[in-house]
């Protein structure tokens, strides 16, 4: 599927600099489509899926709003084009209101689940994938996708969301997407094989969930685009599709300063596997910040006739903004934050007048009276110039109109908190256990496993910040002095077996150095070169702030599998010598094994493991079946020899 | 070395020719490669961006083909013969440098000593 810029370009005789601006944004939309794209058929992983998917649904429905803007202003273009020429001009003097920035903020929708569900929390877990769409003039932002099931009362959606160009007439249009996902049984409580089995074979209400998401169109659902009109090519991805369960509209009505619930059209019913029971409200802050409250809409020079002196004018520097009239000394007091000398509120109930011509200057006076408590003030403000005046009884006029559009925006500022930046995602560990602090590979043998210990006294020791040694460090009670000592480029522990084929093992750099020494060294570097990746790699970033985690198989796995296999049988090299002797070639993990004798019948790959893995494993057809398991864990980075 | 999605990415990059070698029965290159989109970036020790999902190079064999070609490690792949690696899962960039019927690839690495170069002999005139 290629979507071709001509198409497009077809319909455009000239383009506006508005024109070509839309196309850069539909062409980025349409790049991030079809990464989204390639990224849901390549993914193995539920949760990567989902949100590829909820990616693609969002570049569809922005391709489509840019598009139906593009076509606007093109219908705009003409009409002007025909307006012109038929020399009807309309009347140009329409006051048209500011824009201002509307956030919505906090949207929480309640859930009504049957109290029988919630409370005996009996039977499958029925979890969907949920987010929502929120779609303001041009601009559409989605938010991050939250997983849903019996034991949630609300879904809560912690974005806040900002528009920046919105007109007092604004509809926002906030629409929920849900997307089933079927109870996956792997979900880290039960064991490996238990899991194994269970993934393999379909229950019957399963079957049936299944059936019913193979059905086209059983709960009359929008696939990928969420529009009724698509007018692009939808490519046909397998993977997860969500589907619109409910919406509402909003508009300047709904804005307040506080929280509101507001009420949602439901579309779906129970019998649609995406279907959540929704309690028929959305609850949620929408605010709205006018740039008349918020940007100076006039700042100039006038005078000011202060005090109970009829000659006593004064100059000022004057600044309307908001429901203000701020006259400072002088300009630069205004940008210091200088208190002003005089403020004069401009809202609903001030009127302001020019008045008749003062004998002694040549403009006209204005007049602001408002009323502070019962008591009628008026303050009296003169322009330099004629034009000025003008300009000043003008703003004053848009304020006053802007006021009367935005409505109760206009009585206070509200506040919108403005959400911060993103940071790429980081890994943060899962748990802080052991197990996952440490970083084995599938080469490394039980002894290794003392080596990574020792290691990390040695981490915890050279970094000053820890008080107390943990609690694991009470195994190494006789030990520890003379571990780190032995590290390179021995094995340490005097525990390795000597069955080891390989004697120098992966340079053990102790902590801090740098992680290219026990990169390049090539000569025997057993097994893969991922241990020495890791461990060189992860003692240096844990000295700096931002620590990654590299994941890894649980302890249990790995000596599983690592009891269940000989020494001679680990050697899934790519090179074909006999299987006996040790090969001077760096050997390849398992894991790249694994990735040619998975695709190796239509593999073109130089390495044909096939006829050489035959005989030097004990258990080959269940160590393949675990090499591909390993392969397609994700938290396994692979790594290819070519 | 960054990305950022949907812009396209420029790089300083360098043409690097490997001649496949024969070792018995097969053409190998001589290095191997780690990442791909199906995998998790932040394992990268190599990458400056722990979410640049493209493919590095993660070791060069001693006096192999990849390093006497120029190929050093922690390199970027970008195009594999005019294949495009930096969306590119696992497999398809493994595949994509086995094919049996070529013995000469052409690849666009990029490593960050580049840019520098670049800009050094850049200042310098």
């Amino acid at each position: 599927m290629e979507i071709r810029r001509g198409k497009f370009r077809q319909s455009v005789f000239m383009e506006t600099p508005q024109d070509s601006d839309i196309q850069k944004k539909i062409d980025y939309e349409i790049r991030m489509r079809e990464g989204a794209c390639k990224l849901l058929a390549a993914c193995s992983q539920r949760d990567q899926a989902l949100e590829a998917s909820k990616s693609l649904l969002t570049c569809n429905a922005r391709i489509m709003a840019y598009m139906s803007e593009l076509q606007r202003m093109k219908e705009a273009q003409v009409m002007q084009r025909v307006a012109r020429r038929s020399s009807d001009a309309g009347p140009m003097d329409d006051r048209s209101p500011c824009k201002g920035k509307v956030a919505i903020s906090d949207l929480r929708i309640p859930l009504m689940w049957k109290d029988t569900d919630y409370f005996k929390n009996k039977g499958e877990l029925h979890r969907c994938a949920v987010f929502c769409l929120l779609q303001l003039g041009g601009e559409i932002f989605d938010t991050d996708m939250v997983m849903v099931d019996r034991t949630l009362t609300d879904i809560c959606f912690d974005n806040t969301i900002v528009f920046n160009e919105a007109g007092p007439g604004f509809e926002l249009r906030v629409e929920l997407y849900s997307c089933c996902s079927e109870e996956d049984y792997s979900a880290g409580s039960t064991p490996r094989k238990l899991a194994s089995k269970l993934s393999s074979s379909l229950g019957r209400s399963a079957g049936k969930k299944m059936r019913a998401a193979l059905e086209p169109g059983a709960c009359s659902a929008t696939s990928n685009g969420g529009g009724a009109t698509i007018l692009l090519p939808v490519p046909s991805v397998q993977g997860p599709k969500y589907h619109l369960l409910a919406h509402t509209t909003l508009s300047l009505s709904h804005v307040q300063d506080s929280f509101r619930t507001h009420d949602l059209t439901i579309t779906g019913n129970e019998e649609c596997s995406y279907w959540l029971p929704l309690y028929g409200g959305v609850c949620c802050r929408l605010a709205a910040q006018p740039h008349c409250m918020t940007q100076q809409m006039m700042s100039g020079c006038l005078r000011v006739k202060l005090g109970g002196e009829p000659q006593g004018w004064t100059n000022v520097y004057g600044v309307l903004k908001g429901t203000n009239l701020f006259c400072y000394h002088q300009k630069e007091d205004m940008e210091a934050k200088v208190e002003p000398v005089l403020t004069i509120g401009i809202n609903k109930e001030t009127r302001i007048r020019a008045a008749e011509k003062d004998p002694h200057s040549k403009a006209q006076n204005i007049c602001i009276t408002n009323q502070y408590g019962g008591e009628e003030v008026t303050h009296t403000l003169a322009a330099d110039s004629r034009e000025d005046t003008q300009r000043w009884m003008e703003a004053f006029w848009q304020q006053f109109f802007d006021m009367s559009q935005w409505r109760q925006c206009c009585d206070d500022l509200m506040k919108i908190e403005l959400p911060s930046p993103r940071k790429p995602a980081i890994v943060t560990p899962k748990q802080g256990s052991l197990y996952h602090e440490m970083v084995i590979d599938k080469s490394d043998d039980i002894g290794t496993v003392t080596d990574i210990l020792a290691r990390r006294i040695e981490e915890f020791e050279l970094r000053a910040q820890l008080g107390s040694p943990p609690h694991w460090m009470a195994l190494f009670d006789e030990d520890p002095p003379h571990t780190p000592q032995h590290l390179p480029p021995h094995s340490p522990s005097p525990r390795l077996h000597s069955r080891q084929p390989r004697s120098p093992r992966c340079q053990r750099t102790p902590g801090l150095l740098s992680s290219n020494a026990s990169l390049t060294s090539d000569s025997d570097s057993p097994a893969s070169v991922s241990p020495c990746f890791r461990q060189a790699w992860s003692p240096v970033a844990s000295s700096s702030s931002g620590r990654f985690r590299p994941r890894t198989l649980s302890l249990d796995a790995k000596l599983s599998t690592l009891r269940g296999r000989g020494y001679n049988g680990f050697r899934c090299n790519c090179q074909p010598p006999t299987a006996s002797s040790v090969s001077p070639r760096p050997t390849q993990t398992a894991l790249s094994c694994s990735s040619s004798t998975s695709s190796s019948s239509s593999s073109e790959g130089s390495n044909s493991q096939e006829s050489d893995l035959g005989f030097s494993r004990p258990s080959g057809a269940r160590r393949s079946l675990r090499i591909l398991r390993a392969k397609l864990d994700p938290r396994n980075w692979l790594q290819s020899q070519v | 070395m960054s990305f950022i999605p949907g812009q396209p990415v420029s790089a300083v990059v360098q043409r690097i020719e490997i001649h496949k070698l024969y070792e018995g029965d097969n053409l190998i290159l001589g290095f191997s490669i780690g990442g791909g989109i199906d995998q998790d970036p932040t394992q990268n020790p190599f990458s400056e961006d722990k979410t640049d999902k493209g493919i590095y190079v993660t070791r060069v064999s001693k006096g192999g083909p990849a390093e006497v070609a120029g190929l050093r490690l922690g390199d970027k792949i970008m195009q594999v013969n005019g294949w495009d690696m930096t969306m590119v899962t696992h497999d398809q960039a493994r595949k994509k440098l086995t094919k049996k019927n070529e013995d000469v690839v052409r690849l666009l690495v990029t490593r960050k000593s580049l840019e520098e170069t670049v800009r050094q002999s850049m200042m310098q005139h």
